[in-house]
C-alpha cells in the first residue's frame, strides 16, 4: 500500500519541489511546504522529519534524508530522497537534478500504465476460464449420486456423499481462491495514476 | 409465473436481505458516478486553461486578468466555476478566491494546481513557464486517466457480465437439465453451495474490475446488488429449467 501511495505521489511532489526551489525557496523550506499536506504518505514523511529536526531528536537534515531512503518502498521516492540527499552533504545541482528524474520518472509512468494495460489484457479470459471450468467439473461431480442413484449405480461404487460434499465445496473455494489472486494482479500492478 | 418464482426466494434469508441491500446501495452508487464525471471533466479542460493562462502571462497580463479573461472563454463547467469564484473574489483576497475554487472544484488536481501557482505568485517566480509546464503534465497525465479507462472498461464489463450473469446462467441450465426437480432429484443444499458461490464469484469480479479502473471503492455500492442477482439468476434458472 506504501509503495502504491509513493508512486502516485512522488511525481506531484517533484513537479513542486522544482516551483518552490526554482523561485529560491531552500530545500528545507520546501521540505517543510510538502510536509504540511496534500502529498499523502510523502507528506506524512516530511512532516514527521521536520517534527524530529524542530524537537533536535535528530543528527540533521542529512541523516534523516538518509534514514527515510531506508524506509522508502518505491524506487522513484528512494531516488528523490537520495538527490536530496546528496544537495546536503555535496551542495549539487538540485533543481536540474529534479527535473531530469521528473522527465525520467514520466517516461517511466507512461511505460507502466502501457504495461498495466497490458498485462490486464489477459484477466479477463483467465478469470473467465477458471470461473467457468472449476463449477462446470464440480456441478458434474456434486450432481453424479443423484444421476447415479438409480440402475447405473450398480455399475460402479462411489464415494459417501459426505465425501463428495466435501470435494465440491473444497474446490468452490479453491476456485474463489484462485479468481482472487488472478484478479489481485490488477491491485498489486497498479501503476498509481 | 414471475411471481410463483419470488415465492420459492421466500425461504432464502440471505438472498432476499441481499435485493433490500442491493437497491439500498445502488441509490448510493450512483452520486459517486456523477460526481466522478463532474470531476473528470474538470480535469480534462485544465490543461488547456493552464495553457492559456501561459500565454496570456507571457503576453504581459497579470495572473488574476488573465483568469478573469479565461473564465469568459472557458467551456464547461470549470469556466462557470473559475468566473463564479473570481466574481465572488471582489469582496475577498485573489488567494482566497483561489482556494475557494479549488475547493469547489473538489479535484486533486485542480487543488494541486491552485497550490502551485500560489506559491509560485508568493515567490515571484516566472509564472509563464511554469503554467505552460503544469499544463503539459497534467495533459500527459490526463490522457494516461483517459487511456486507462477506453482499454480497461471493455474488460472490466466483460468479467462483471460473464461471471455475474453468463457463469450462474451456464451453470442453472446444466444441473436444472440433468437434475429436475419436478422429477424427484433432491439438489436443495447443492443449489445453496452453488448460489453461495456465485455470489462470491460475483463479488470478486466485481471488485476486480473496479480495480482495474481504479474506482474499487465505487464499485462496492454495487456489490450487494450483483451479489443478489447472481444467487438470484441462479436459483431462478435452476426453477424455471428444472420446475
Amino acid at each position: 500500500m506504501r509503495k502504491l501511495d509513493e508512486q502516485r505521489e512522488v511525481l506531484y511532489v517533484i513537479r513542486t519541489l522544482d516551483v518552490l526551489m526554482s523561485s529560491g525557496v531552500g530545500l528545507e523550506a520546501a521540505i517543510h511546504t510538502i510536509g504540511s499536506g496534500g502529498y499523502g504518505i510523502i507528506s506524512e514523511d516530511f512532516s514527521g522529519m521536520m517534527s524530529r529536526l524542530r524537537k533536535g531528536s535528530s543528527r540533521g537534515l542529512g541523516p534523516e534524508l538518509k534514514s527515510m531512503m531506508g524506509k522508502a518502498d518505491s524506487e522513484g521516492y528512494r531516488r528523490l530522497l537520495n538527490t536530496m540527499y546528496t544537495n546536503v552533504t555535496q551542495n549539487t545541482d538540485i533543481i536540474e537534478t529534479i527535473r531530469k528524474q521528473g522527465t525520467r520518472m514520466e517516461n517511466e509512468r507512461t511505460e507502466s500504465v502501457q504495461k498495466y494495460i497490458e498485462e490486464l489484457g489477459s484477466v479477463p479470459e483467465t478469470l473467465l476460464s477458471i470461473g467457468m471450468i472449476g463449477p462446470i467439473i464440480l456441478a458434474i461431480a456434486g450432481l453424479v449420486p443423484q444421476l447415479m442413484s438409480g440402475d447405473l449405480g450398480a455399475f460402479m461404487k462411489l464415494p459417501p456423499s459426505s465425501t463428495i460434499n466435501m470435494v465440491v465445496n473444497g474446490g468452490l473455494a479453491l476456485t474463489l481462491f484462485g479468481m482472487f489472486m488472478i484478479g489481485l494482479k490488477a491491485h498489486t500492478k497498479d501503476p498509481g495514476l | 409465473m414471475i411471481f410463483g418464482l419470488i415465492e420459492t426466494f421466500n425461504e432464502n434469508l440471505l438472498l432476499l436481505v441481499l435485493v433490500v441491500f442491493g437497491i439500498a446501495s445502488a441509490a448510493g452508487g450512483i452520486p459517486p458516478m456523477i460526481e466522478r464525471k463532474r470531476r473528470r471533466s474538470i480535469e480534462n479542460t485544465l490543461p488547456s486553461l493552464l495553457e492559456s493562462l501561459s500565454d496570456s502571462v507571457g503576453a504581459g497580463r497579470g495572473i488574476q486578468e488573465a483568469m478573469m479573461e479565461q473564465s469568459r472563454t472557458l467551456p464547461g463547467i470549470l469556466g462557470k466555476l473559475l468566473k463564479e469564484t473570481l466574481e465572488e473574489s471582489h469582496s475577498s483576497s485573489f488567494d482566497a478566491a483561489l482556494a475557494s475554487f479549488s475547493a469547489k472544484t473538489r479535484s486533486s488536481q485542480v487543488q494541486r494546481v491552485m497550490v502551485l501557482i500560489e506559491t509560485a505568485m508568493e515567490q515571484d517566480a516566472p509564472l509563464q513557464g511554469i503554467l505552460s509546464d503544469l499544463a503539459m503534465d497534467y495533459e500527459r497525465l490526463n490522457d494516461l486517466m483517459n487511456k486507462r479507462e477506453e482499454e480497461l472498461l471493455g474488460k472490466g464489463m466483460l468479467i462483471v457480465l460473464f461471471i455475474s450473469i453468463g457463469l450462474p446462467v451456464l451453470i442453472a441450465f446444466i444441473v436444472g437439465l440433468f437434475t429436475p426437480a419436478n422429477k424427484g432429484f433432491q439438489i436443495d443444499s447443492f443449489n445453496f453451495t452453488f448460489s453461495l458461490f456465485f455470489g462470491a464469484a460475483s463479488a470478486i469480479a466485481l471488485g476486480v474490475s473496479g480495480r482495474m479502473l481504479g474506482r474499487f471503492k465505487d464499485a462496492l455500492w454495487w456489490m450487494p446488488g450483483w451479489i443478489a442477482l447472481s444467487m438470484g439468476l441462479y436459483l431462478g434458472t435452476v426453477i424455471m429449467i428444472g420446475g
